[in-house]
């Protein structure tokens, strides 16, 4: 993520989730959220408080860990509320995907 | 006096705003909106140009599965909203006064402008590059620096007055 005048800051590697592949359809899905260059900080706090009713605060510190760690899980649930949720992140253009926990 | 400093957006109330821009910079906004527009023409449009591959993401990191079956499920529909919003700003690119709704789609089409121009230059966390002033890509990154300030602003209002 980035600011309108953004500072230098050390590009954010990208380590991709480990995946269990052992299907378990009581396990819950997660969400994630990927940091990207592209999108404002700014921005993806807000998305995030619109998508899911976040508080200001609570948006700001998924936003943070999202920037900071490269990812961080935004919901989770079942499959079909993770498509939802992924799909609704995909529509605002934030970088969203989903994985079973 | 050549130039006047106002906020750009302006909110009245949370469903108010008014939007100081110059008329060149809203023919800029129409234009580029247009532009992703005429990339967006058909369903196939993504698989063929991977300059939209930020618009449209997969669902998985891995698993193929889940991406048919979520690309199934909401292709068309995220199709359809990205070409309504982007027709929406390019509608309204001239208005003086937006509601909420129609700036939260100005803030959702022109990042999405930026996304598709973003992965062009091969944006990074590094920021504005050091290029010659003779750069063909200059004019895309100041237009890129431009969107980022605007959207920037837009989020602004909309989270002060949310």
């Amino acid at each position: 993520m980035t600011q309108p005048k953004a500072a230098d800051v050390a590009p954010v590697e990208i380590d991709e989730p480990s995946i269990d592949t052992n299907l378990d359809i009581d396990r819950p899905w997660i969400v994630l959220v990927w940091n990207d260059p592209i999108n404002l900080m700014s921005y993806v706090t807000y998305v995030l408080q619109k998508v899911f009713g976040y508080s200001r605060d609570k948006a700001e510190s998924l936003m943070l860990d999202v920037h900071e760690k490269g990812r961080a899980v935004v919901s989770n649930g079942s499959k079909e509320k993770a498509e939802l949720d992924v799909f609704r992140l995909h529509e605002h253009g934030l970088w969203a995907t989903m994985q079973q926990d | 006096m050549a130039f006047g400093f106002k906020r750009t957006i302006q909110s009245k109330g949370p469903n108010r705003f008014i939007i100081n821009l110059r008329e060149d910079l809203r023919q800029v906004i129409a234009a580029v909106c247009d532009d992703v527009l005429g990339a967006l023409d058909d369903e196939e449009a993504p698989n063929r140009d991977p300059m939209l591959r930020r618009v449209f993401p997969i669902a998985h990191v891995s698993d193929e599965s889940v991406n048919e079956a979520y690309r199934d499920l909401v292709h068309s529909d995220l199709l359809r909203t990205r070409r309504e919003a982007l027709e929406k700003v390019s509608a309204t690119a001239n208005d003086a006064e937006l509601d909420r709704a129609t700036l939260e789609t100005w803030m959702i089409g022109l990042n999405t402008v930026r996304l598709v121009l973003g992965t062009r230059l091969d944006v990074s966390e590094d920021g504005f590059p050091q290029l010659e002033p003779d750069d063909p890509e200059l004019p895309a990154w100041a237009l890129y620096e431009f969107l980022g300030v605007f959207v920037g602003m837009v989020v602004d209002a909309l989270a002060r007055t949310a």
